[in-house]
């Protein structure tokens, strides 16, 4: 005989699980979501694309020896090698320009001193706003560097090469200005999403629906009066993060607060917009909850948060353009750690308002004032 | 062109699927009257009600509100309507005061004139000193009396109550009904549903609802007659008496103590009549009474 607490525990175990069971909306995510994320996963990580880091090559010699040298780059597997250019000048603009992470400067006098045996320089010009990417291409650049270095050597006799490396966006960031733009995606999403997902549906639960649609009210005013209420609600949560990021942990940023504030606003009513449709369609707030995380997983993932986009290759930028938030952590990362004014990124901008727009309009449409 | 019919449901039916909630049901509701809709739980009065008030489509069969579509011009409708659910719902989070006031200004009140209304309905229910209070927080009592004055104020011509008493004690229920007969006084049609039989002697007409469908309509006192199939008049003599042969006499039963029970078409006209022939037999009455069916019994009857 099982004793009295393992039974008691047994039957409320066995109450949770036909509850769980009963509402089929739960049974597709929990069944659904592991999948898809999985599925998701292998297609954007497990690219044929991956690892490569975009890169430009300024070849100011253009000889034998730069040649094999940019051979090398490209053996390495390392590196996707967008363009080679002729001048400094082109190149910095493919940094700048954020197309590529690093342009390599192979000097003029490159294979001349190679043949010589003269120790000689490449120069790495590095986007700094990303460290571990700019890390990472620095590691591979030594690398290569090595190898050629040592092919050089048996072949030529003693040949150094020192690779060099310079920012383009002047002093190092450091790791936790990095870290920022991933941080305002987190909190401008993450919470309004998931708070204004269950502000349609809780009133249909508590049934504070059936007297409201007793009134004059119509979607459009439901719909909009939710979006600014709850945008009023959250903006001040996001510009209070920031302070306390600048001034708490002295965090130094490049983009003046109204660029700043302008994307941030600009993605937050994509946030609340997506979660309107959630609340639109989802019958209580149970699902509410769990389609917002549904969301927020492949956004993490494919976004730019954890890994830049372009590393993983084709199959993931495609799954990328279709998620606001990997348009607002380019934009603002150029904004907040390079300084770009928000007029610059207004690309970007423009998609994510179209996102708004579509999900707006789309929760319009199938908000009906009655009961189900 | 205003109806005299407050409200006119015509074959009027709701299916969930397989199911016939409510099934082609005509209902007819004079402006000025109070009209109680009852049976059993099940029986779709709520989904009936629902429908009036458009907040579920019809599956099939129209329903008008002062001649106006429900479901074409549902926006003019419910302008004329107040309506109080069966279940609690207003915000719970909200106070009594935050509720009439949100309330008033959703159906367009503004400025002086919703600050007025909202003190005018507080006073008038009860409900100043809980103003600051949490409508979560309300005893039930206090939370009908809330809702009763949210559906009131717009001021509108068509009352429709679910349950409007449900849970709440005897006196505040009678006052309900006060309050209610004020209402109609004004000029205002009420359409309430209740499983209390007694509140429903108070109504002018009355539905009976079973299984989807309308089973007996009328006043009070048609039902009963329907019910029991005629009216009870209770006879005391002294004596024996010949009561056969009255016209409108259907049944004449004598109890063990002596008395009779009588079944007549009417009794208030055959009650002079029984009195005569007593008198014509030389007979001494003691007592002749017509007998009180409640709804309840008659209820309980015609649902067989």
């Amino acid at each position: 005989m099982i004793s009295e607490d393992v039974y008691r525990v047994v039957t409320i175990v066995r109450k949770e699980l036909i509850q769980l069971v009963r509402d089929p909306k739960t049974i597709a995510m929990v069944l659904m979501m592991p999948i898809m994320v999985t599925i998701l996963f292998g297609i954007g990580y497990g690219g044929e694309g991956s690892g490569k880091y975009p890169i430009t090559i300024v070849d100011l010699d253009g000889r034998e020896g730069s040649f094999k040298f940019i051979e090398e780059l490209r053996d390495s597997r390392l590196f996707e090698i967008k363009a080679i250019y002729k001048s400094k000048g082109q190149g910095f603009s493919s940094v700048y320009s954020g197309s590529v992470y690093a342009c390599l400067i192979i000097p003029e006098s490159f294979t001349e001193d190679l043949m010589v045996g003269r120790a000689t320089r490449v120069e790495l010009y590095y986007d700094a706003s990303n460290p571990t990417v700019a890390q990472a291409i620095m590691q591979a650049v030594g690398v290569v560097t090595q190898q050629y270095q040592e092919w050089a050597a048996s072949n030529f006799g003693t040949f150094a090469i020192q690779p060099m490396f310079y920012t383009v966006y002047g002093p190092k960031v450091e790791k936790i200005e990095s870290f920022i733009p991933t941080l305002m995606a987190l909190i401008l999403q993450m919470v309004p999403t998931s708070l204004i997902s269950v502000s349609i549906c809780r009133e249909r639960e508590k049934g504070t629906f059936e007297q409201f649609i007793m009134t004059p009210i119509r979607p459009f005013d439901v719909i909009f009066g939710k979006l600014v209420a709850y945008f009023i609600a959250t903006i001040s949560d996001s510009i209070l993060s920031l302070l306390t990021a600048i001034l708490i942990f002295d965090v130094k940023l490049r983009g003046s607060l109204i660029d700043m504030t302008v994307v941030s606003i600009v993605f937050l009513l994509s946030s609340l917009s997506m979660g309107l449709l959630i609340s639109v369609f989802s019958k209580n707030q149970l699902q509410a909850y769990q389609a917002s995380i549904f969301t927020f997983i492949p956004s993490m993932l494919f976004s730019g948060m954890l890994i830049p986009v372009e590393i993983l290759g084709p199959e993931a930028e495609a799954i990328a353009s279709f998620i606001p938030m990997y348009y607002f952590i380019k934009a603002f990362r150029n904004v907040a750690l390079k300084g770009w004014s928000f007029l610059m990124v207004t690309d970007e901008l423009i998609i994510i308002l179209a996102f708004s727009v579509a999900f707006l309009s789309f929760s319009l449409r199938s908000l009906k004032m009655e009961v189900t | 062109m205003i109806s005299r019919l407050a409200i006119e449901a015509e074959n009027l039916t709701k299916k969930f699927g397989a199911f016939t909630a409510v099934d082609h049901i005509n209902l007819r509701v004079r402006v000025g009257e109070n009209f109680g809709l009852l049976g059993p739980n099940g029986a779709g009065k709520t989904t009936t009600i629902r429908m009036i008030t458009g907040v579920i489509k019809p599956t099939e069969g129209s329903v008008r509100v002062f001649g106006i579509d429900v479901v074409k011009e549902r926006d003019k409708a419910i302008r004329k309507i107040g309506y109080m659910p069966q279940r609690f719902s207003l915000y719970e989070d909200l106070t009594v005061e935050e509720n009439l006031m949100l309330y008033g200004s959703l159906q367009g009140l503004r400025g002086q004139y919703l600050r007025e209304r909202v003190n005018e309905l507080m006073d008038r229910f009860y409900l100043r000193e809980i103003r600051g209070r949490m409508a979560g927080r309300l005893s039930g009592g206090m939370k009908q009396r809330l809702s009763l004055a949210v559906a009131l104020v717009h001021d509108p011509d068509l009352l429709i109550l679910d349950e409007p008493t449900a849970g709440v004690d005897p006196p505040l229920r009678r006052r309900f009904w006060e309050h209610f007969k004020e209402l109609n006084k004004e000029g205002k049609t009420i359409l309430v549903t209740t499983h209390y039989m007694d509140e429903a002697e108070n109504c002018d007409r009355l539905a009976l609802m079973g299984g989807g469908r309308i089973i007996a309509e009328g006043t009070p006192r048609d039902i009963k007659r329907r019910a029991v199939g005629g009216e009870l008049i209770e006879l005391r003599v002294d004596g024996d008496i010949e009561l056969k042969g009255i016209n409108g006499l259907k049944e004449v039963l004598k109890n063990s103590d002596g008395s009779y029970l009588l079944l007549v078409e009417d009794s208030s006209s055959l009650l002079p009549e029984v009195l005569r022939r007593a008198e014509l037999a030389g007979v001494r009455v003691r007592s002749a009474s017509p007998v009180f069916v409640s709804l309840e019994e008659a209820f309980i009857r015609l649902m067989g």
